[in-house]
């Protein structure tokens, strides 16, 4: 289903009809909370390592994290679900139009929420404008920087360096990335099924937080193909998404018992 | 009858005696001829003791060492060495950008304002007052240029195209910030040259060497001549009618970068003029401050500001700290009865939490202590009192800033990320900033004339003092 | 007939509105009259005409091409590049508002500073008559009559209480 959202009217009713087009469903019942997803992320993506101080600090480069938290005071501590945060892909991004110079833009194809690292001039408007906090900022040029590396015979190595995805450019200094739905991998199937001369199926692949979780908890795929695991897994009545009041239709669907 | 008149003549007498000292002496109703005015002028830019000089090199130290060598090591290292982080991600830079467009408001606010209310007291210091509207909105730009990632490419913000026609996004208050920054900031350096045209021209006729040909340079060869001056009338009742709403915007669409995010204390609808009553408290207080420095370290200044000038600041601050109570409760009302979770969270986080004392403190410097001394004239003519309070006012205000950009940034709606911010290389940074606009200051002082001695003598020459029975009544009139 | 220019400063506004009047009863015109001031003295207490200016009329025609400016920002540019963010319009009013305004208010307070360097000849380092007296607040009147006359004129011109007058001579300011 297309629908304008630039009509008169369109933030409304007709928007809460729009989908989007590729979504996600996380199951926290069954997240058994053991951060594989932010390993594999941080693999796929080229995602930096901070060193321990500066995570300490609150500059992990994460695009998806697992928020731990429980009620009580010690020793009558009860532990709620663990909740894995990442980008929601917002229909309605708050993180779109404040951006100065439009790195940060709608895909119109896609139907996700874009950043374009080369025009980013780190403004961080859009991480403070995103109601998740999932956006992250590249402090430093972590790759490279020297603490972080060994030092193999009077030079400096980056042992890291040689699982660099190819596929994925290394963000300098001075930019902000988020979570993208690993778009690298979306555009290598639809290349595939275009030379086969198909439509990507459901289940062809996947992020690489869905493909690493040992329990299943993150599924991935299109959620406007009504017959896909997805979407039904989101039309059902656990589902609940983050901080829907604010008008910002999130992607992502929470499936929680209660 | 006569037993009524006689009681209310009485009453009057009893009355009048507490009264001796002409009334409005801002009017300055001991006029000198305006050859001599203009020789104190230019003596107090000749005038520099060693003191200045000390002074003057210390601040330099400052600014190169925690200004430019600081910046630069912060541009080739990144902004690491700062304290932001998530979820703080804009810190100090931005308190700074949003402290020093405060400050520059009151110039505008005294020179327009004033001017077009035809407010008489504000003649002598109009110049000294947009003077701060000028470098506090260098110091204003240079803190937006720290704060960005990547500098060197802050060009892409500009309105010209790149090479596909992608031109910079208009719906964002990033953009309506740039371009109403460098439209005040164009029209405020205009408008402090257009009256200063005259003096550059009066100081040109009575100086040898250097600065002979500095002031025949900036003075374009103005002569005077009827046409000249109705030009430059012409063109400074347009500048002083039309900075007003530039100025009113540029403050509200700073106030927009915050109110426009979804985030709790930042979305108000009320912040545009609660940031400008701010602006003004803390403008208003700077002036205090400088024309007290003013008053005390150059020569001659005591003729053209004198105890009514404070009396007549006074009153504006008292004003506007009232003004500015209104939309500071206003502002805080609404978010603590809306009752949302978010908003509490913050709210209890501002009063209990680790920045509690910067909250009191912002309170207590900002509302309740300056109506308690300025509401006494006493007070209002004790120069370096008012200068106190000035600076009271405006440690407050910073502290109100901090609080809005770091500390209200610290809690959000997503509890994982809170953590505490803490200012690192900002501080010196700050420093920096401090230090060249005080710089500035010192260095234009001894270079262009500070008080505006055309405008000064135009006044004198519009003022007299009539006799009403035994009392004696300032008259205004107007030369057009 | 050459003609010569005399130059009379007066202390005072009286005596210089008084000169100006003889000028006028002695048969200067307006046009061969100039008075040079350290305040801005209107017109009707010298008894002088109008005097022009276009200053207002640049302004109103550098707010009109600056609101062009700001329209062709906020409305034009984005049609170049599509891109879509946040779910709004390409382009929308309210942001087209704050952008049309500030670029209204930009090219007209530009128009107005440069209509006063335009009008007034600035800058202008050639020599020029002036006398440095004029910025200690006195009241110079320049006219320019024929070279025959000069004596006449010095003499009414003293009477009425003039302080010097001479040829004037530009020179380098």
């Amino acid at each position: 289903m297309t629908v304008d959202l630039n009509l008169v009217g369109a933030k409304g009713a007709i928007a809460e009809a729009a989908q989007g087009k590729w979504g996600m469903t996380i199951d926290q019942d069954i997240c058994t909370g053991c951060q594989a997803c932010v390993a594999a992320c941080a693999m796929e993506n080229n995602l930096a390592f901070v060193g321990e101080e500066d995570a300490g600090y609150g500059r992990t480069q994460h695009w998806i994290r697992i928020e731990r938290f429980w009620d009580g005071e010690y020793p009558h501590v009860q532990a709620t679900p663990f909740q894995p945060m990442l980008c929601q892909q917002c229909g309605h991004a708050p993180c779109e139009p404040v951006c100065p110079v439009f790195a940060t833009p709608h895909s119109p194809a896609e139907d996700l929420n874009l950043q374009v690292y080369n025009r980013c001039v780190g403004t961080r408007y859009c991480a403070n404008n995103c109601p998740y906090q999932v956006r992250s900022f590249n402090w430093r040029d972590y790759h490279t920087v020297p603490e972080l590396g060994n030092m193999v015979n009077g030079t400096l190595v980056f042992p890291l360096h040689n699982q660099l995805n190819p596929d994925v450019t290394v963000r300098r200094r001075g930019v902000m990335e988020k979570c993208t739905f690993c778009i690298q991998r979306i555009h290598k199937a639809q290349d595939k099924a275009k030379s086969e001369g198909r439509e990507v199926e459901d289940g062809e692949f996947t992020t690489a937080c869905a493909q690493a979780c040992p329990a299943s908890a993150i599924t991935f795929g299109r959620v406007d193909h009504p017959e896909s695991l997805v979407s039904q897994l989101a039309h059902q009545e656990r589902g609940v998404k983050h901080l829907e009041e604010l008008n910002t239709l999130p992607r992502v669907t929470y499936l929680k018992e209660g | 009858m006569t037993a009524t008149s006689k009681y209310l003549s009485g009453a009057h007498e009893a009355h009048d005696s507490h009264h001796e000292e002409d009334p409005k002496q801002y009017l300055m109703y001991d006029p000198k001829p305006r050859g001599e005015m203009n020789a104190m002028v230019m003596e107090s830019m000749h005038t520099t003791s060693w003191k200045f000089w000390v002074v003057l090199g210390v601040l330099a130290f400052l600014v190169v060492t925690c200004f430019f060598f600081a910046w630069g090591y912060m541009i080739d290292e990144g902004l690491y060495v700062g304290g932001v982080m998530r979820p703080a991600y804009w810190g100090v830079f931005l308190v700074n950008t949003v402290f020093w467009i405060g400050i520059s408001h009151a110039g505008t606010f005294i020179s327009a304002i004033l001017r077009v209310f035809k407010a008489e007291f504000r003649r002598p210091f109009t110049r000294a007052a947009e003077l701060m509207t000028t470098f506090g909105l260098i110091q204003a730009g240079a803190s937006i240029f720290m704060h960005m990632g990547r500098v060197w490419l802050s060009y892409w913000m500009f309105p010209i195209p790149n090479a596909r026609q992608l031109w910079p996004n208009f719906h964002s208050p990033l953009m309506w910030d740039l371009l109403a920054i460098s439209t005040y900031v164009l029209g405020s350096t205009m408008y402090l040259f257009l009256p200063l045209i005259p003096d550059l021209a009066m100081a040109r006729d009575r100086s040898t060497g250097w600065r002979k040909t500095f002031y025949k340079i900036l003075a374009l060869g103005f002569r005077g001549t009827e046409g000249e001056w109705r030009h430059l009338t012409v063109a400074m009742n347009f500048f002083a009618f039309a900075i007003i709403p530039v100025m009113f915007s540029v403050h509200t669409i700073v106030s927009w970068d915050f109110a426009m995010a979804m985030r709790p204390g930042w979305s108000s609808s009320v912040f545009g003029p609660y940031f400008v009553l701010g602006a003004l408290h803390s403008g208003m207080g700077a002036v205090a401050m400088v024309l007290f420095v003013m008053r005390a370290t150059m020569k001659h200044m005591d003729y053209f500001i004198r105890k009514e000038h404070f009396d007549a600041l006074g009153k504006l601050m008292l004003m506007v700290t009232f003004a500015y109570t209104y939309f500071f409760f206003n502002d805080y009302i609404v978010q603590w009865y809306g009752g949302d979770k978010a908003t509490d969270n913050l709210l209890h986080w501002l009063e209990e939490g680790p920045m509690a004392w910067m909250f009191i403190q912002f309170v207590f410097f900002n509302i309740v202590i300056p109506p308690l001394l300025l509401w006494s004239k006493k007070v209002r003519e004790t120069p370096w009192l008012l200068a106190l309070i000035g600076l009271m006012i405006n440690v407050g205000m910073y502290w109100e800033r901090y609080l809005i950009i770091p500390v209200m940034l610290t809690i959000n709606r997503m509890p994982f990320t809170w953590k505490l911010f803490q200012p690192r290389i900002e501080v010196f940074l700050t420093i920096g900033t401090f230090s060249m606009f005080l710089l500035f200051y010192m260095i234009v002082s001894r270079l262009i004339p500070l008080i505006p001695v055309w405008e000064v003598q135009e006044g004198q020459m519009t003022h007299s003092l009539r006799k009403v029975g035994k009392a004696k009544l300032p008259t205004i009139s107007e030369f057009e | 007939m050459s003609e010569a220019t005399l130059l009379a400063v007066f202390e005072d506004l009286d005596p210089a509105a008084n000169a100006i009047e003889k000028l006028h009863e002695l048969g200067v015109g307006d046009e061969n009259i100039n008075v040079i001031s350290g305040v801005p003295v209107a017109h009707k207490i010298l008894g002088r005409p109008h005097p022009w200016t276009n200053v207002s009329k640049l302004s109103m025609g550098g707010a009109a091409a600056g609101f062009l400016f700001g329209i062709f920002l906020n409305f034009g540019t984005p049609n170049l590049y599509d891109i879509h963010v946040g779910g709004q319009f390409i382009t929308p009013i309210p942001p087209g508002a704050i952008v049309t305004f500030e670029m209204t208010m930009l090219f007209a307070l530009l128009a107005t500073f440069l209509g006063v360097f335009l009008d007034s000849y600035f800058p202008n380092y050639r020599p020029l008559e002036y006398v440095d007296e004029v910025s200690d607040g006195k009241i110079a009147v320049f006219f320019r009559v024929s070279e025959g006359d000069a004596k006449k004129f010095t003499d009414a011109m003293n009477t009425l209480g003039a302080e010097s007058v001479k040829p004037a001579e530009a020179r380098q300011l």
